[in-house]
This record gives C-alpha cells, sequence and structure tokens, in this order.
C-alpha cells in the first residue's frame, strides 16, 4: 500500500513540527525518516499512523485520502520505541492481542488466532518464550514480539519510531539485519524513523531527510549521500569537515572569512602529504591519531588554527609513517561547495524526488 | 550467568555499606527505637488493648449480646450500606477522574486536582454542614424535597451523601501517580491494533493499575466505615434507623453502657486490623511483582 503525505502542517502551541510536508512513499518499499530530534520525523510517523493530526495537509493510503481516519481504522502496523507491550500479558497474548479486540463477525476461531501467533512466535525467533511476561525479555527480544504484535492483524503499512533506539550496538545490529530480511520476505510497505544516517542509508530503500520540520531530501540512499541537495544534508550524513573558502581559477582557497561560501571535505576525501604537490592545499600539523579499526582517523589543526578530521585506509597509514606533531599537507581530492542561499533553499517546499 | 546472578549481591552489599557509612552510634539507635515503641505503645497498642479489654469485661457471653440487639444491628447494616454505596461510586469516580487526569491534557487539569483533594481539606463537620445547608429543612433545596416527601438530611440518603463526599479522593488519588507514570504508549498501541476504547480500557488500562485501585477501595473502604463526624451531623442520631456504627458507639457510651459501647468499638477495630492485613497483603504483592520484573530485567540484558 502507498502512502503520500500532502502539504501536512503541524503545530504543538507556538512550535510548528511540520511545515508543509510533501512525501511520497511507493509501495513495499522500506523507507527511513532521518533527522535530529527535533525534525518532526516522529510527529509525522504518528501523524501517518493517525495517533496525532494534522492542522493542515492530507494523507493517502493507496490513492485513498484518509486523513480524518482514526488509528483504528487505518490498519496501522506501529512499533513504539519503548515497544510498549502490554505488561500484564505474556509474549503469546501480546502479539494475540490485535486479533482478540476483532468484533465478533471478523475475529478469527480461538483455533485459528493460536496457529497464527505461532507463526509469528516462530518468525521472531521465541517460539520458547510465549509464556513469558514482558519484563522477563530482553530489549532485543521485546523489539521483536512488539512487531510480531504489529504485524499479526496483518496491517497495510508498517510503521516503526526508533525502532532499535534503545538496544546495544551489536544487538541493534542484528535486529536491523534481520528487519531489512524480513521485509525482503514480507514486502510490506514500512517507514521507519531513525536519527542514525548509518542505520538509515543501510536498511532504507528510501531515505528521508528532515530537519526544522520540513523534508530537506528524499531519494534512495546513494542519493542523499552522494548527491545531497543542501549543507544540511550533507553535514548530517557522515562526518564532514567544514570550511569557508572560494575558488579562483581551478583553484580552492580554504580560508576566506570575508568573502568565503562554506565548503565541505569528507574525511575520507583528504590526502596528507608529506610535499605540496601543486593543487589546491593546505598545510597541518598533526595532532591526535586513532589507528584502531579498519579506518585510521587522524585530526590535523590547519594553519588558522582550525580542526580537520582525516581518514586514510591502514595501508597509506602504513606507509606515511605519521607521527604527531608533524607538520604535512592537506589535498582534497573532491570538494562541496553550497551557495549560501543553497542552504537557505531548503525552507521552501521541495517536491519529493521520484524513486 | 555467573556474574548476572552476582550482580543483585553486589547491589546488596553496595547499599549495606552505604548505610553503615551514615548510621549513628548504637546508643542513638536504640534510643530512637524506644522512643518509636513508647509513642507507639501509649497512644496506638494501650487504646486499642484497652478496647478489648473492657470489650470483654464482663465475659464473652456479655460482648455477644451486645450484637444481638436490634439498635445495634441495625447500626453495623447502615454502615455497611453506606460503604457498599461509597465505595463502588467513589471507585468509578476514582478511575476516571484518575484517567482524565493521567492520560488527557486539558484546561483547567490543575483546578480539578486541587478539587478531588477538597474532602481531605475541609473538616468532616463542615462536609456535613454543607448537605445539612443544602437539602436541610431550612437549606436550599429543603421546601422543595418535603414537598415531594423526600428525605435526606436526618435519613439514610444524607449519610450516605455525606460518606461519599469524605471518601471521594481516595481511589483517585492513588491511581492518579500510577496513570501519570505508565503514560499512553500502551493506550495507543492497543488503538492502533484495533481495540475500541472500552476494550483498551478494560484490557490494557485497567489490568495495568490493578494493584493501586485495590489499594484506594481498601483505605476508602477504611475511612467510609469510620467515617464520624460528617455523618454526625447529617444523621440525628435516630437510634435504629440513622445511627452508624461509630455514632452508636458514641450514644452507647453517653448511656452509660460501656461494655457494649466498647464491644462495638472493638468490631469496628477489627474491621480496620483486617483492612490494615489485606492492605499490607496488597502493598506486599505489588512490590514483590515490580521486584520480580526488576531481577529479571537485570539478569537478563539486553
Amino acid at each position: 500500500m502507498s502512502i503520500r503525505v500532502r502539504g501536512v502542517t503541524k503545530d504543538f502551541g507556538r512550535f510548528r513540527a511540520l511545515n508543509h510536508v510533501d512525501l511520497e512513499i511507493p509501495a513495499g518499499k522500506l523507507v527511513a525518516l532521518l533527522g535530529p530530534s527535533g525534525s518532526g520525523k516522529t510527529t509525522l510517523l504518528r501523524i501517518i499512523a493517525g495517533l496525532e493530526f494534522a492542522d493542515s495537509g492530507a494523507v493517502e493510503f493507496g490513492g485513498k485520502n484518509i486523513t480524518d481516519r482514526t488509528a483504528r481504522e487505518r490498519q496501522v502496523g506501529f512499533v513504539f520505541q519503548h515497544y510498549a507491550l502490554f505488561r500484564h500479558m505474556t509474549v503469546f497474548e501480546n502479539i494475540a492481542f490485535g486479533l482478540r479486540v476483532r468484533p465478533r463477525g471478523v475475529r478469527p476461531p480461538r483455533e485459528q488466532i493460536r496457529e497464527k501467533v505461532n507463526d509469528l512466535l516462530r518468525l521472531i525467533q521465541l517460539q520458547n518464550q510465549a509464556g513469558r511476561y514482558p519484563s522477563q525479555l530482553s530489549g532485543g527480544q521485546r523489539q521483536r514480539v512488539a512487531l510480531a504484535r504489529a504485524l499479526a492483524v496483518e496491517p497495510r503499512v508498517l510503521l516503526l519510531d526508533e525502532p532499535f533506539g534503545a538496544l546495544d550496538a551489536k544487538v541493534r545490529q542484528e535486529l536491523r539485519q534481520w528487519l531489512r530480511r524480513l521485509h525482503d520476505e514480507v514486502h510490506i510497505t514500512s517507514v521507519f524513523v531513525t536519527h542514525d544516517q548509518e542505520e538509515a542509508l543501510e536498511l532504507a530503500d528510501l531515505v528521508a531527510v528532515m530537519n526544522e520540520g520540513r523534508i530537506e531530501q528524499a531519494g534512495s540512499p546513494d542519493d542523499v549521500y552522494n548527491r545531497p541537495a543542501s549543507s544540511f544534508v550533507y553535514n548530517f550524513l557522515g562526518n564532514v569537515n567544514l570550511f569557508h573558502g572560494r575558488i579562483d581559477d581551478g583553484k580552492t582557497y580554504f580560508h576566506d572569512e570575508a568573502s568565503g561560501k562554506p565548503i565541505f571535505v569528507r574525511p575520507h576525501l583528504l590526502e596528507i602529504t608529506r610535499q605540496a604537490n601543486g593543487g589546491s592545499h593546505f598545510r597541518g600539523v598533526i595532532k591526535h591519531i586513532n589507528a584502531a579499526g579498519p579506518l585510521v582517523k587522524v585530526e590535523a589543526v590547519t594553519e588558522w588554527a582550525a580542526t580537520v578530521r582525516v581518514e586514510l585506509s591502514q595501508e597509506q597509514f602504513q606507509a606515511l609513517h605519521l607521527a604527531r606533531d608533524e607538520a604535512v599537507f592537506l589535498t582534497p581530492k573532491e570538494v562541496t561547495i553550497f551557495e549560501p542561499e543553497e542552504a537557505r533553499s531548503g525552507s521552501e517546499v521541495r517536491p519529493p524526488d521520484e524513486p | 550467568m555467573s556474574t548476572a546472578t552476582l550482580s543483585p549481591l553486589d547491589l546488596a552489599a553496595g547499599t549495606g555499606a552505604a548505610c553503615r557509612a551514615t548510621s549513628e552510634p548504637a546508643a542513638v539507635r536504640w534510643a530512637l527505637i524506644a522512643i518509636a515503641v513508647l509513642f507507639l505503645g501509649i497512644f496506638l497498642f494501650l487504646p486499642l488493648g484497652v478496647v478489648f479489654y473492657t470489650a470483654l469485661g464482663d465475659g464473652v457471653r456479655a460482648y455477644l449480646r451486645t450484637f444481638g440487639d436490634p439498635d445495634t444491628q441495625s447500626a453495623i447494616r447502615l454502615t455497611l450500606l453506606a460503604a457498599g454505596i461509597a465505595v463502588p461510586l467513589n471507585a468509578v469516580f476514582g478511575i476516571a477522574a484518575a484517567w482524565a487526569i493521567g492520560k488527557f491534557d486539558f484546561t483547567g487539569k490543575t483546578v480539578l486536582i486541587t478539587l478531588i483533594d477538597l474532602p481531605f481539606s475541609v473538616s468532616p463537620v463542615v462536609s456535613g454542614l454543607i448537605y445539612v445547608l443544602l437539602f436541610g429543612l431550612q437549606g436550599l433545596l429543603g421546601p422543595w424535597l418535603i414537598a415531594h416527601d423526600i428525605r435526606i438530611i436526618f435519613a439514610v440518603p444524607g449519610i450516605v451523601l455525606a460518606t461519599i463526599f469524605v471518601t471521594f479522593p481516595f481511589v483517585a488519588r492513588e491511581l492518579l501517580p500510577t496513570m501519570e507514570a505508565q503514560g499512553n504508549d500502551e493506550e495507543e498501541a492497543a488503538l492502533t491494533l484495533g481495540a475500541s476504547g472500552w476494550q483498551t480500557f478494560f484490557r490494557v488500562t485497567l489490568p495495568n493499575v490493578k494493584w493501586a485501585l485495590i489499594y484506594g477501595v481498601i483505605l476508602c473502604n477504611a475511612r467510609a466505615m469510620g467515617e464520624f463526624g460528617a455523618v454526625s451531623v447529617v444523621s440525628g442520631h435516630i437510634r435504629g434507623l440513622t445511627d452508624t456504627m461509630p455514632l452508636h458507639i458514641e450514644v452507647l457510651y453517653n448511656d452509660y453502657q460501656f461494655v457494649p459501647a466498647f464491644a462495638v468499638a472493638s468490631l469496628l477495630a477489627l474491621l480496620a486490623l483486617a483492612t490494615l492485613v489485606v492492605k499490607s497483603a496488597v502493598e506486599w504483592k505489588s512490590r514483590e511483582q515490580a521486584r520480580r520484573a526488576e531481577t529479571t530485567n537485570r539478569e537478563m540484558p539486553a
């Protein structure tokens, strides 16, 4: 079931949580709403779910306007950030809840409910925990129960609010892959909210980057990462070094506070050399080296006393024999410049990118 | 697993050390305990002992004979009736008020919370007087009531009304913190799963506040049975008709019928003691549940 959000605005008192948001989510896709806290991503998700109602604008499911429908009528599966499992019910009862509360006419017979719940328990690999209470489960297990409970009612869309936010790094990684596999199997239109850009890029078919109640850019992970539409998107997706400079005759000047525009360079696109190579470069002094991990992270201080971050491979690092307090030349392999107006243009309503 | 079983022990050891660091010398501790015990003894155990001692002063037979008296039986019945009406009504009101306040935001919320506390802060005598001024002969609605031959003051309805008024904060006050702490998440989850409002209430909200509700009902019941001041004002002390147990005790005592007076008092005291036992059991049970949930959480980290 495709989802379409048209011109949705939502105020909480004097705070504008959503500002004329447009978003199109094709059927069967896994979509991430990515943004910092306060960017309106959870509000948007709750409006799609019918837990919150927009002040203006419309929500459509499969081309049908459902703006005025209640959460109950929308048939969405919602997974809450803190799972919101029914604490006085066992795992089995939690998953069966949505089926048991159906009106008599459409309620499946007891035997069928049991079968369905057992299928879901198998899907989330918790067959042996059916009789346990939520308080007796680990965070990852609770998350899976919450997911099974949402899927039990065969929702038209699945909505997840920070689904991995409360889990530790390792469990998060496992659950992420598990959710991706699950989505590939079930193919239900899914939207999840996250502030973790890595999670969004790894998991989603489509990423909508949100900031201050607007969608800055919506596109494939490749699009938003490699072709960011605004300085905010560029900044938010991955580490970045920010300079104020200008480009004259193909040569980049990195330090020009007066007339400079913001210049962005990703840490892995900065090259460290011992000699000046004649191109656009600047000097720096190595201040910190972190060689743990697949990439070596180096911090250098520039001539104008700014800190820049550089990432290089272990091989490059070995070949260079870098040491602290060593003076080096830094050359960007690629720079991204946004016109100052560009940074602001996100405030206009931007039509969503078609996938 | 070994670290998991160790951790509660470590925790206990930690709190033990903290206790020792803040603990006083033995003499101070014993002095404090002695003061507490003495105080309790003089003001609580001694009077309670006297009640039972005097009640049984003329032997068990005289004690039991008191309860054969029709006036006493009527007083017991009236007390049970008043509590039987006031407690369920206040339970419903308490749930509704706590639900509204705990789960929704609306203007006038703080005013409502303050109003719920009114019976706690107003003297019971004033509470009774309110009804006399409202329904009494010279009261606001008095003439109309007389014209329609409805008796409220100096009759059973007045006693029930006064009891309801005096006891209505108990359930709401117990439920409010629990409901507020639990938030709306589970209700919202039920809603998205297709549950109706009533289904959400009966299957999710109510079971979650079960213990707080039982606790509130127990306290409410204890007060409803023991209320004297407000009921005394509206009752008119008509023997066998409008005397509740506390009022009946006073009447008997003023008639120098000490054994019957203390016998009825002992029954009331027994009811109170039974209430306390049930209350402690409920407290223990709910704490036990919370503790079990917590330890299982600690044993199984995410």
